[in-house]
């Protein structure tokens, strides 16, 4: 029984999240309805540090999503987030007191030696690392849990490493008894990685879901979701399907190898599925166990305005600038592929109009860049949008559509079929229409919305609503998966299916460089050389807002990624 | 001769037009109802030209008429001499517009449906009655299935899996009334059955009467009152449908002005901006209390037995109330006589 509902809820995730690196940018395609593994966690402790301001008690945590994953190898959870009080990684984020999260050693002891070609990367394992049973972990658990990502049964997760590690690209997982000897456990505590090309941000890769550790005698494909064997400062005590998950205290973690993690309260309860809406009223209400609760979705809209005129407004915490919520254009679509088109269209786009959409000021700031602010190397540079006001500037956009001899067809506007989205075309739609661009909604379920987009031949729409946000702090994560070619219709995310081997060959030099003041330059080039096709519209770059009850402790948004950290919340007495 | 005689000891009381206007018209409530109707269908009718009179429509934009939160600046839902209904939040799009188009789909659909499902039951519900047998089973059951299944889920489902290119309010018409017909159905097939072994019937069919002449000159003057007291009661369920699957998000699409989806989205503003729930509200209120009254008033109206009013008649005249009655029953066995 335990077993069907299991696989029943990973096949959901899965077909919702067919693709590796999407966790940010599917939950912002959802603002209103993020994924598990992206966004519930629970925070308490200060900023700075990660010791709790208070110790015990129970905190809640209020989630619209149905299940939360645990299994490293299909989350696609922050490093901040759910999976963070259950699994530790190679590396962590720590948030600084100026609110920079930077990479700090997690079970390893540093954030790892390079060779001096790049490409050879080597971690040592803390000593008096256990699992929730007691027993050591070693180099080997980590090696299996890399491995087991490449395993077809447990797709999904976030695949940074995939492109990355020698010999990946024909490895499928070690349940039929095959290894990956690019990663490679020379002792009990030594970890080396091979890497096809050097890749300086290799640090951040493996804070994330793949690089935990996974016994392999304790290993179920189907159940490990449910029930993983923790590192971190909980473990998975009690599950009620779609209603609750409880977390208590690992009494064989040690908060002395830990920087990053608090370990405030004595319990964690994630209350499942719970209406964005009514999560957000109960929070206002901050009655009972309210006060020990926070919300793991997006305040929507209405309930934005409700709180800022209301006494709950101290209990509002709203992140800075994240993620880039824009228009994809789909640049292989009849008429799309002339530029002029699409400038057109970026023109007549009324960006106000999108934003109060989402909930007006606070929802977020106007975006004309595709890197997002907070990223190293992101430079402001004359945009097409930079000096247009943000309704927009229909009257230029008509001229456009005139000169590129526009046959004035209806264009697709494919987006998922829930209210938020719906009031983000619209919005759309009205200020196109100034322009004389007719549109026309197509509301579709998400995974048909997920399959159109990132699979195919893309013949389904002409434009569609993203929303990303890198899942590590540099301008690749910005660039690469949107806008590479090989991103195109395979599950990648190149939704505007933009194509431009020039672009192409700019985004593989500033991987390949290592020092991050060069490749960031190449990064900002290539920026500027994308926005200038206009193979997408920026809208916004979103805030998000969450609530949390009054008795909630350390609860904090930092500069990247935007989503509280939960690792250090916890509860007052 | 004698088929001359039997349709005009059928022809059924009840519907000759005077009689019915008259108790209609003493059914104060009724009548009401029956105004506000003809009101909301002209309002439907012309809403484009109201709209253009009042200066608004329903899709622009106005986000100067809303605060830097996206709800409506000013108090009562941002109510102005520009937006006598106020706004809509996060668009600021004219709430009295919305309202007024609103009533289109509200009333396509319900007469739509309704028309639909009338059609179907009755002509389901008559083969059923009047075939009997095989014919019979196969409809009787298919009413027992389309009654078992959870409706508004399937029509959910329907909905999600309908194509694209199949206009949304069409479909609602369809969904609706295909599930809608199943009542009218059970009720005429019952109402067949007994009218079968009827003896003006059984006089026609002796007479040498072929099945269509009998369905059409004999059945269904005798259903018409039923069918139409039927529809009428049905509208404001149609009705309600609309607006239930448009509030779940699966109706009307977007940015088509429907009530049922300007709800769903009131009830999340509904401490901010209550106003935004109370237009599209009463709307939808008052057009459906208006339909059941004025179906009620009709159905008394054309069946005196079960209103306050005939009892009241009966008791003062009570010859006539219940020789009226027997009418239908005794006179066809005059016929065979």
């Amino acid at each position: 029984m335990a077993l069907h509902h299991t696989s029943l809820t990973r096949r959901a995730l899965v077909l919702s999240i067919p693709l590796a690196g999407l966790a940010t940018a599917l939950v912002g395609c959802n603002a209103n309805n993020p994924k598990p593994g992206a966004t519930s966690s629970s925070a308490a402790g200060s900023a700075t540090s990660a010791a709790p301001a208070s110790k015990g008690g129970t905190l809640r945590i209020l989630t619209s999503s149905s299940a939360v994953n645990w299994d490293p190898a299909i989350s696609q959870s922050l490093a901040i987030t759910s999976l963070g009080l259950v699994q530790r990684r190679l590396t962590a984020w720590k948030v600084g007191s100026d609110g920079v999260t930077k990479v700090v050693p997690d079970l390893a002891t540093d954030t790892g030696q390079v060779s001096a070609d790049g490409k050879t990367w080597t971690f040592t394992l803390k000593d008096g690392l256990a699992f929730e049973d007691g027993n050591p972990i070693t180099a080997a658990d980590v090696k299996y849990s890399v491995e087991r990502s490449f395993a077809p049964q447990l797709s999904g997760g976030l695949g940074y490493h995939k492109a990355l590690l020698v010999g990946a690209s024909d490895y499928s997982g070690p349940y039929d008894g095959k290894q990956l000897a690019s990663v490679e456990a020379k002792d009990d505590k030594t970890l080396v990685f091979h890497l096809n090309s050097a890749y300086g941000d290799w640090p951040w890769i493996v804070s994330m879901p793949a690089f935990s550790a996974v016994p392999k005698a304790k290993d179920n494909v189907k159940t490990y979701t449910t029930t993983p064997v923790a590192t971190g400062p909980y473990r998975v005590s009690k599950t009620v399907e779609g209603t609750s998950i409880t977390l208590e205290r690992n009494e064989h973690w040690d908060p002395k190898t830990d920087e990053a993690r608090g370990g405030g309260p004595d319990s964690i309860i994630f209350q499942l599925g719970q209406d964005a809406t009514v999560a957000a009223q109960r929070l206002i209400a901050d009655s009972g166990d309210d006060q020990f609760a926070f919300g793991a979705s997006f305040v929507p809209a209405a309930q934005l305005a409700q709180v800022q005129t209301s006494a709950a407004k101290d209990r509002l915490v709203t992140s800075g600038p994240g993620a880039l919520a824009y228009l994809a254009i789909n640049t292989q679509a009849k008429g799309l592929d002339d530029v002029k088109v699409r400038k057109a269209i970026s023109l007549a786009v009324d960006r106000n109009a999108y934003r109060v959409a989402v909930g007006g000021e606070i929802a977020g700031e106007f975006a004309d860049t595709l890197i997002t602010p907070g990223i190293p190397g992101r430079k402001q540079y004359a945009s097409l949008l930079k000096d247009v006001a943000p309704a927009g500037d229909p009257e230029q956009a008509k001229k456009l559509l005139a000169e590129a001899k526009w046959s004035g067809r209806t264009l697709k506007f494919a987006i998922a079929d829930d209210a938020v989205s719906s009031a983000k075309a619209e919005a759309i739609q009205q200020g196109l229409k100034r322009a004389g661009l007719t549109v026309t909604i197509v509301p579709l379920a998400d995974d048909v919305l997920t399959e159109a987009t990132t699979q195919g031949d893309g013949s389904k729409y002409d434009l569609t609503l993203g929303s990303w946000q890198p899942d590590f702090p540099s301008a690749n994560g910005n660039i690469q998966p949107l806008f590479a070619s090989d991103q195109i219709g395979k599950g990648g995310y190149n939704i505007s299916r933009y194509s431009n081997p020039k672009a192409d060959e700019l985004i593989k030099k500033a991987t390949e460089t290592t020092d991050p003041k060069e490749s960031g330059a190449l990064w900002a080039q290539a920026d500027e050389l994308i926005n200038a096709d206009a193979p997408v519209v920026p809208l916004i770059y979103t805030k998000n807002s969450f609530l949390h009850g009054s008795k909630v402790v350390g609860f904090a948004i930092p500069a990247f990624p935007a989503y509280p950290n939960y690792l250090t919340v916890s509860v007052a007495k | 001769m004698s088929l001359e005689r039997s349709d005009e000891l059928v022809d059924p009381p009840t519907l000759r037009a005077d009689g019915v206007w008259r108790r209609l018209r003493r059914d104060r409530f009724a009548v009401a109802g029956g105004i506000v109707v003809v009101l909301y269908i002209l309002v439907a009718l012309t809403a484009p030209l109201i709209t253009r009179a009042a200066g608004v429509d329903p899709y622009t934009y106005d986000l100067a008429s809303l605060d830097g939160r996206g709800a409506p600046a000013g108090g009562w839902g941002g109510i102005s001499s520009d937006h006598w209904f106020g706004v809509q939040p996060l668009t600021g799009r004219d709430l009295f517009a919305i309202v007024l188009v609103g009533s289109r789909a509200s009333l396509v659909v319900g007469l739509g449906a309704t028309a639909l499902s009338v059609a179907l039951g009755t002509v389901l519900g008559l083969l059923a009655g009047w075939f009997g047998g095989a014919v019979d089973w196969v409809i009787a059951r298919g009413i027992d299935v389309l009654i078992g299944l959870p409706a508004l889920i399937f029509m959910i489902a329907v909905g999600a899996v309908a194509p694209a290119w199949l206009p949304r309010l069409l479909l609602l018409v369809l969904i609706i009334g295909f599930f809608g017909w199943t009542t009218i159905a059970r009720v005429v097939r019952g109402q067949v059955m007994s009218l079968r072994s009827s003896g003006f019937v059984r006089a026609s069919q002796a007479l040498g009467a072929g099945h269509a002449q009998i369905i059409f000159r004999h059945l269904l003057p005798n259903l018409a009152a039923t069918i139409v007291v039927f529809a009428t009661i049905a509208i404001p369920g149609a009705i309600g449908a609309e607006a239930a699957l448009s509030f779940l998000g699966v109706g009307v699409p977007a940015p088509t002005p429907s009530w049922g989806r300007s709800i769903g989205d009131a009830v999340t503003w509904f401490s901010v901006d209550p106003m935004y729930l109370v237009f599209p509200g009463a709307a939808l209120f008052v057009l459906t209390l208006a339909f059941n009254a004025f179906g009620d008033g009709l159905r008394d109206a054309l069946d005196p037995r079960t209103s306050r009013h005939s009892r009241r008649d009966r008791a003062r005249r009570s010859p006539r109330g219940s020789g009226r009655t027997r009418t239908r029953d005794q006179s066809p066995r005059g016929a065979v006589a």
